[in-house]
């Protein structure tokens, strides 16, 4: 059996995923990046392969991509996470429909990728330039309140007041004005689902720069915040597709691609 | 994975924004400044009610719509109606209005007009009064009719001195208020239009006893408070307006007597005039009070405006009520469409002094020409009688927090040093 | 509410205008007109009407006719002891005057109170009062002037020959009593309706005895659709606003409290512009002024206008006494003063 793998090294995590000849998600694994990046990726990589039953001469191609795709030098190939992302997008929405906005919320990265109706990247933008409205964010604000990370979804949809708009642009910043509604008594779910509307505001007016067009997608491990995504779409003013393992589109993409650059190499 | 959620209507995610702005500016005056006055807790769960709950107010009664303070409210509540006034504080629909006019308007117009474009309203006004004030308020008017909206335009004078401004104002008036007899199918009686002038004149005076009060040198009342009492007076229903009125001068009376100051002592004392800051736009208001300097009287539209000026009546028969009426809007009126500005000037100036005023800020929105234009005028007389002022330009958009900041904070403390200095 | 102890200067400034002002005149109508019956006498320099027509009851008598009087005099007299007397005379007048100022109309003259008691009777009938074109207004103002000019000059020209014209009839002695609407009016108080009448005695006569009749209607209808018609024309008030100056009882604007909200020149009877519009002057007793100081009842600020005697401030405008005035200082149903 050949096996394709496409691994996604980010700032925050390691995606890593598995693909078979007929491009289906075999499996993948999510682990810390942590700051010897490198080492860890080969570490989850064996393990992953290991826990999957697989044989490392199985893999006959591997691609990379991300923040630091270029220094895992055991890739085939390296490409960017927007092509990366985009061809995983449209692959794991295969069911639901063409692709043709991507909205991805990274660790420490946001971005919003337009596709043609062939599922060519158009127009993308990033904001890579700070870390306000990134999964960061969202830790650092569940980290004051006191509350996992998992438990944001569940504050949000219990609130029944108006959402508490943050109104610095700073993540840092952001911090004491949670701090400083904590501490005038207002409802955590509140201040959970102000949040949320104050990255759904960001991203969205990021969506509108490359155009929203049918069907939106919606990865990036924050997907997994299912009132972040309601959020979203209600700043949108329309539906979006959230994948199963939503942070591991990127991966899976670069999975696809391995397999589809080893069988056009073959051909050839 | 599909989303099960419903999603917000265009109509609920504009009430969401607009609540989300307005409870930001409610939470700020509860709590970012000492010794809070209990009464004031009726206004801001009026607010709250209004614009975070979108509860209608006035079920059941005709809806007059009106743009600008010159519409006579005495009319209106004498054919027993409700006024509405429409200006505009939300970033929201400036945002919208800002799709349906030029780029460079006034801020509170496009909000306006974005309010009328999305059509999104508790009370929602049965037809609209819109007097040919300043340009951007003249124009305004056709652009919502072709929304779909009743709009009726008052003719208003651009002069005031002259006799015939002054006869062709009663006249608008007389004609404003055929049209809304009519269109109220009831009659401007003697006793209907008496009742009417007296009860706003009792309002009127009750904010005169209101703002009496930070005549003294210990403020019991904060500016930014006191915007939020005459904004009510927007859209709230008179009588309750009235009553929670009456129970905040009392608590303030208790409060001067005790000498509770929610400024520190050595805060400036600012006057505050310019383009009017409605409700939510508090934005400098707050910076100011922020920056601990004290607000202690203002000469703007949405507050000292509306309620400075008295009807008087020499015989109380209809036909000298409604000239009575009429000139009360007209003359006294120091908005800066008129073409002589001296009245405006006069004002700042008489309220400086009796007011005890360190120094006067004058905010004009960016895109308001006539107040832009009026800067020149006013700098150069305050210049004369050695006022300090710091004119300043905004408009609603949250982004420039930063810099305003700076340029208010550094004026206050040139304000600061000032005093020290003298002494 | 604050200030709630009594204080004599609060209770003057919250006063009720019209009801002290509808007292005061009669008081003074009673005296001038019925005076006499008791034996009053004031004097024959009053800066007020009181006619002399009205022989058993007046009080006093007006300046106006005295000077007639005084003037129908050969010009050679004047130097000598005529002069004198004419000079005291003057004088006198001017004591008076200086009193009250031009109170003495707003609060004294009964044609001044007729024309209020008219005032009033139109106004239960909700007929709409008549206004002035600012333009109108101006032309007008010269009248009393010419008026005054022609009472001083006509019985000169009795007893002289002026410029080398031939000396007037006597029956032009006292011309402005001729066609005062004071001699017909004053008199019908008491009954006496003799003054109603042409005198056919001579063609002079016959003249200036319809003019007086057609000045009477004029009088009547004029103040009954204008308020205090026949003080624009009067010629007391241009006498009087000469020596106006000096006098004890003054109307002192303070413009830097002014909004130039108009309230005041809306209950001016006499429809003064400069009340409202003038924010530089401290004296605002212009020549129209009655000192009737319906303008300081009808001012909602504090301390802008203010009725001043001899320096002290007697009477002055009040947020609180305008809002007690027009009754907006209670939210219940009553009605305004």
């Amino acid at each position: 059996m050949r096996y394709f793998v496409g691994i996604d090294i980010g700032s925050t995590a390691i995606k890593i995923s598995v693909a078979d000849e007929n491009k289906n998600l075999v499996g993948h694994k999510i682990s810390a990046s942590g700051s010897m990046f490198y080492k860890y990726a080969q570490e989850a990589l064996a393990e992953l392969l290991k826990e999957l039953g697989i044989d490392e001469r199985e893999v006959v191609y591997t691609v990379a991509t991300g923040y630091g795709r270029k220094l895992f030098k055991e890739a085939d190939e390296n490409i960017s996470e927007i092509t990366a992302n985009a061809i995983g997008a449209q692959q794991a929405a295969k069911s639901y429909g063409n692709i043709k906005t991507i909205i991805n919320i990274g660790g420490q990265d946001s971005k919003a990728i337009s596709l043609d109706a062939e599922g060519n990247v158009v127009n993308f933008a990033m904001n890579d330039r700070c870390a306000a409205g990134t999964g960061k964010f969202l830790d650092v604000v569940a980290m004051n309140l006191e509350i996992g990370v998992d438990e944001l979804s569940d504050y949000h949809f219990k609130s029944v007041g108006t959402p508490l708009s943050i109104s610095s642009t700073c993540a840092v910043f952001a911090e004491s004005e949670i701090i400083g509604l904590l501490g005038n008594n207002h409802s955590v779910e509140d201040i959970v689902s102000g949040v949320h509307y104050s990255i759904a505001k960001r991203i969205v007016k990021l969506v509108k720069r490359v155009g929203v067009k049918e069907n939106v997608y919606f990865d990036g491990g924050p997907a997994l915040n299912d009132g972040l995504v309601n959020a979203i779409e209600n700043e949108l003013g329309h539906k979006i597709f959230v994948p199963e393992y939503p942070q591991i589109t990127t991966s899976y993409g670069a999975a696809v691609l391995a397999c589809d650059a080893f069988l056009s190499e073959s051909a050839s | 994975m599909h989303t099960e959620h419903t999603i917000e209507t265009s109509a609920e995610r504009q009430n969401r924004h607009k609540a989300m702005e307005a409870i930001a500016v409610l939470n700020s005056l509860k709590e970012d400044f000492k010794s809070p006055i209990r009464s004031m807790g009726y206004f801001y769960d009026l607010f709250e009610k209004v614009y975070c709950h979108h509860q209608p107010l006035h079920e059941g009664k005709a809806k007059i719509g009106t743009m600008c303070i010159q519409i006579p409210s005495e009319i209106i509540y004498a054919l027993d109606a409700v006024p509405i006034r429409l200006c505009n504080g939300f970033y929201t629909d400036d945002e919208i209005g800002g799709d349906l006019l030029p780029q460079k308007s006034c801020p509170l117009v496009k909000a306006t007009v974005g309010w009328f474009a999305s059509d999104n309203f508790s009370d929602k006004p049965d037809i609209t009064f819109s007097p040919t004030t300043c340009d951007q308020k003249t124009k305004a008017g056709a652009i919502i009719e072709s929304f779909g909206h009743t709009v009726i335009d008052v003719g208003f004078p651009r002069t005031k001195e002259s006799e015939e401004s002054r006869h062709y104002w009663r006249e608008s008036v007389k004609s404003f208020a055929v049209k809304l007899s009519k269109f109220q199918g009831k009659k401007l009686t003697r006793s209907n239009l008496e009742s009417a002038i007296k009860k706003v004149g009792y309002a009127q005076s009750l904010y005169h006893k209101l703002t009496e009060f930070r005549k003294n040198k210990a403020v019991p009342i904060l500016g930014v408070d006191m915007f939020l009492v005459t904004n009510a007076f927007f859209f709230d229903k008179i009588d309750e307006w009235i009553s929670a009125v009456e129970k905040l001068v009392s608590e303030l009376e208790q409060r001067a007597n005790d000498g509770v100051n929610v400024a520190g002592k050595a805060s400036p004392r600012i006057v505050y005039t310019g383009s009017p800051p409605i409700f939510p736009n508090y934005k400098i208001p707050l910076i100011i009070e922020q920056s601990d300097a004290i607000i202690v009287a203002d000469e703007t539209c949405s507050s000292n405006r509306m309620f400075n000026d008295m009807v008087a009546v020499d015989e109380w028969n209809l036909y000298d009520m409604i000239d009575s009426v009429s000139d009360k809007y007209l003359k006294a009126c120091t908005c800066p469409i008129f073409t002589q500005n001296d009245d405006r000037i006069r004002r700042i100036i008489q309220l400086v002094r009796s007011y005890s005023g360190d120094g006067v800020i004058y905010q004009a929105f960016a895109g308001c020409q006539v107040y832009e234009m009026e800067q020149r005028s006013v700098l150069a007389a305050m210049e004369r009688e050695g006022i300090p002022i710091l004119y300043i330009e905004s408009d609603y958009s949250p982004s420039q927090h930063g810099q305003l900041t700076t340029r208010v904070e550094a004026f206050i403390e040139s304000l600061k040093n000032r005093k020290r200095m003298k002494k | 509410m604050t200030k709630n102890k009594f204080s004599l200067r609060r209770a003057v400034n919250n006063m009720n205008l019209v009801r002290f002002r509808f007292w005061f005149q009669i008081v003074a109508f009673a005296l001038i007109v019925y005076g006499g019956y008791i034996g009053l006498d004031l004097g024959d320099k009053l800066p007020t009407f009181a006619c002399v027509f009205n022989s058993e009851g007046t009080g006093g008598k007006c300046y106006v006719g005295e000077l007639q009087h005084d003037l129908k005099h050969p010009l050679e007299g004047f130097v000598g002891f005529a002069g004198y007397a004419f000079l005291i005379s003057l004088g006198m007048f001017a004591v008076w005057f200086w009193a009250l100022n031009k109170g003495w109309c707003g609060f004294v003259c009964p044609l001044g109170t007729m024309q209020d008691w008219l005032t009033m009777v139109r106004e239960k009938t909700k007929i709409r009062y008549s206004e002035y074109s600012w333009a109108n207004r101006g032309k007008i103002k010269s009248i009393k002037y010419i008026l005054l000019i022609l009472l001083l000059l006509l019985p000169v020209m009795i007893a002289n020959s002026v410029f080398g014209l031939p000396k007037l009839p006597n029956g032009l002695s006292m011309p402005f009593c001729d066609i005062c609407p004071g001699r017909m009016m004053i008199p019908a108080f008491t009954g006496d309706f003799n003054q109603f009448y042409i005198d056919f005695s001579s063609k002079t006569d016959i003249v200036m005895t319809t003019i007086g009749m057609i000045m009477t209607g004029l009088f009547l209808v004029g103040s009954f659709i204008k308020k205090r018609f026949f003080c624009y024309f009067c010629p007391m008030a241009a006498l009087q606003y000469v020596f106006s100056k000096p006098a004890l009882l003054k109307l002192y604007k303070d413009g830097s409290k002014c909004t130039k909200c108009g309230d005041c020149y809306r209950a001016c009877d006499m429809d003064i512009l400069e009340i409202a519009d003038d924010v530089t002057s401290k004296n605002l007793v212009t020549e129209d002024c009655t000192l009737c100081l319906k303008c300081v009842a009808a001012c909602p600020e504090d301390g802008c206008l203010e009725a001043n005697f001899m320096g002290a401030t007697i009477f002055e405008s009040t947020k609180e006494g305008f809002l007690v005035r027009m009754a907006m200082d209670q939210n219940k149903e009553n009605h305004a003063h």
